[in-house]
């Protein structure tokens, strides 16, 4: 059940964001027709469509990250899926208000000296963080352990197994063993 | 003699091929995405890397408010667009119609935010002190800390010269809240290798402030079991069974009596929901300092440059919080 779900709804954001391509395709080649002033009218009436329709897409997108919230959706679509999803969902999002709504789609080569080494660094800062993500998931360190609120489901075993009542105190948790 | 005609021409050529204005503000653009990687990610960081973590209506986040923000704010990302085609088209009165609906949408943003935030300042969740009355854990330092409240609260009610009906009840409430506290003391001191005083604790604190998270999302059960530990919890009687999925304790009931509450990972996620919420409702602030700017001008075509901008300065608050949504309010 939970696969034709994900799929679904992937597929219908291509939908959309095809539909909105071929809209702006079809402004783009009405602008390079007619350069005159008479047509300066009808180009604008088309940008509104397009931004009504670049905003529908957005309506739509949030709606879709919104389903992610009932019980339906978290039944039947694994967690990890469904954070995908919503990133994917996020990041449709992000790109359509900055082509459509910045301009940058419209704009000359410039649009790349400024955006892409922004983007490079904020790219490089996440890669930076994903090693302390990595080892700090899963396992904690025994002094972690020792404050945390709750101990994990995971590292439950692993702990009971470290204070147990009759064994000697073992100076190497198995915890910390997992973590190095 | 014409000095005129042989004179070098310099023709002025700008590095980038765009008014200088426009240049400044993506570059600063690109400046705040780099501020906000930084913050959402070391949010990611924090959240993964946190041992508990609570669900969002354990700390009364309601989605749908997200939800209408981010439409809300779709909603003032095409106005802003909108003026600006107007102002293309010389149309200053329309493009100035365009621009006040977008100040006014970007008011109903901060309402609602304003909104969100008093939920949880009502309930005692602070990202910091004095205010904050979160425990992390359900230990004797949580215990110790509802005791000092409740002896604060008796004292003052004792002291009353003009005892009230009220009053009284008032003393039941705090004399037979202090005797559980005890219970669940001495349990812990006579047995310390044992469960139970640790129970007695968890028990106290969930009637206190029942988690949504612990209780399933079902608030009638009076009944319900952590799955993953060993406690059996009897929660609170609930005056109102359904309360925008939050469930009903004693600092509901009572809400004078203002006890520290346990949400395991209620720190951090309070600091990190409280940082970059109140970074981006900053930007909101600055975006609509702006549009008070813009209101004041005329906007015809001369007003284009400017307004494109600004426009792009609030496409990129929108851009934030489309992924601050997901990230704080569905994760």
């Amino acid at each position: 059940m939970d696969i034709p779900v994900s799929l679904a709804l992937p597929v219908l954001t291509a939908a959309c964001g095809y539909w909105i391509l071929k809209k702006n395709m079809s402004t783009h080649t009405h602008d390079t027709h007619t350069n005159d002033a008479h047509s300066h009218e009808d180009a604008h009436h088309d940008n509104v469509r397009l931004f009504l329709g670049v905003f529908l897409a957005l309506c739509v997108l949030t709606t879709m990250s919104f389903l992610t919230y009932f019980d339906f959706w978290r039944n039947h679509v694994p967690t990890e899926v469904s954070r995908a999803f919503m990133m994917a969902v996020s990041c449709t999002k992000a790109m359509l208000v900055i082509m459509f709504f910045m301009h940058l789609k419209w704009e000359a080569n410039w649009k790349w000296v400024l955006t892409v080494p922004a983007s490079i660094m904020s790219a490089l800062l996440i890669l930076a963080l994903v090693p302390d993500v990595g080892l700090r998931m899963r396992n904690a360190s025994h002094e972690r352990m020792k404050y945390a609120a709750e101990v994990p489901a995971d590292e439950e075993a692993a702990h009971a197994e470290d204070h147990k009542p009759s064994a000697p105190h073992n100076e190497q948790p198995a915890a910390k063993n997992k973590a190095a | 003699m014409s000095d005129t005609h042989h004179a070098p021409q310099f023709d002025y050529q700008p590095a980038l091929p765009i008014p200088n204005g426009k240049a400044f503000m993506w570059l600063f653009l690109s400046t705040e995405i780099m501020f906000f990687a930084g913050l959402i990610g070391t949010y990611i960081v924090l959240r993964f890397g946190a041992v508990a973590w609570p669900s969002t209506h354990d700390v009364h986040l309601a989605e749908i408010w997200g939800a209408t923000n981010t439409f809300v704010l779709i909603c003032s990302s095409v106005t802003v667009v909108l003026a600006l085609e107007a102002a293309k088209k010389n149309n200053a009165s329309g493009a100035k119609g365009w621009m006040l609906l977008t100040f006014l949408l970007g008011l109903v943003f901060l309402g609602i935010k304003m909104y969100e935030y008093n939920a949880k300042f009502s309930h005692g969740i602070y990202p910091q002190l004095p205010h904050s009355l979160i425990y992390e854990k359900p230990d004797v330092y949580y215990a110790q800390g509802v005791r000092t409240k409740l002896m604060k609260h008796k004292a003052e009610l004792e002291n009353k010269t003009d005892k009230t009906e009220e009053d009284t009840q008032k003393l039941g409430v705090v004399d037979d809240l202090l005797r559980q506290v005890d219970a669940a003391e001495v349990a812990l001191r006579n047995e310390p290798d044992s469960l139970a005083g640790r129970i007695k604790i968890y028990e106290l604190a969930d009637r206190i402030y029942p988690r949504a998270s612990v209780h399933e999302h079902r608030p009638d059960a009076s009944h319900a079991t952590h799955e993953s530990s060993p406690f059996q919890l009897v929660a609170a009687q609930h005056e109102s069974a359904h309360n925008g999925g939050h469930l009903v304790g004693l600092n509901d009931k009572y809400p004078w009596l203002e006890l520290p509450i346990m949400i395991p990972g209620g720190n951090m996620w309070a600091s990190t929901y409280f940082l970059l919420t109140g970074f981006h409702a900053l930007h909101v602030v600055v975006g609509l300092i702006a549009f008070v700017f813009l209101l004041s001008m005329t906007l015809d075509r001369a007003a284009y440059g400017t307004i494109e901008n600004v426009g792009l300065y609030w496409h990129f608050v929108d851009l934030v919080w489309i992924f601050l949504f997901p990230l704080l309010y569905l994760f």
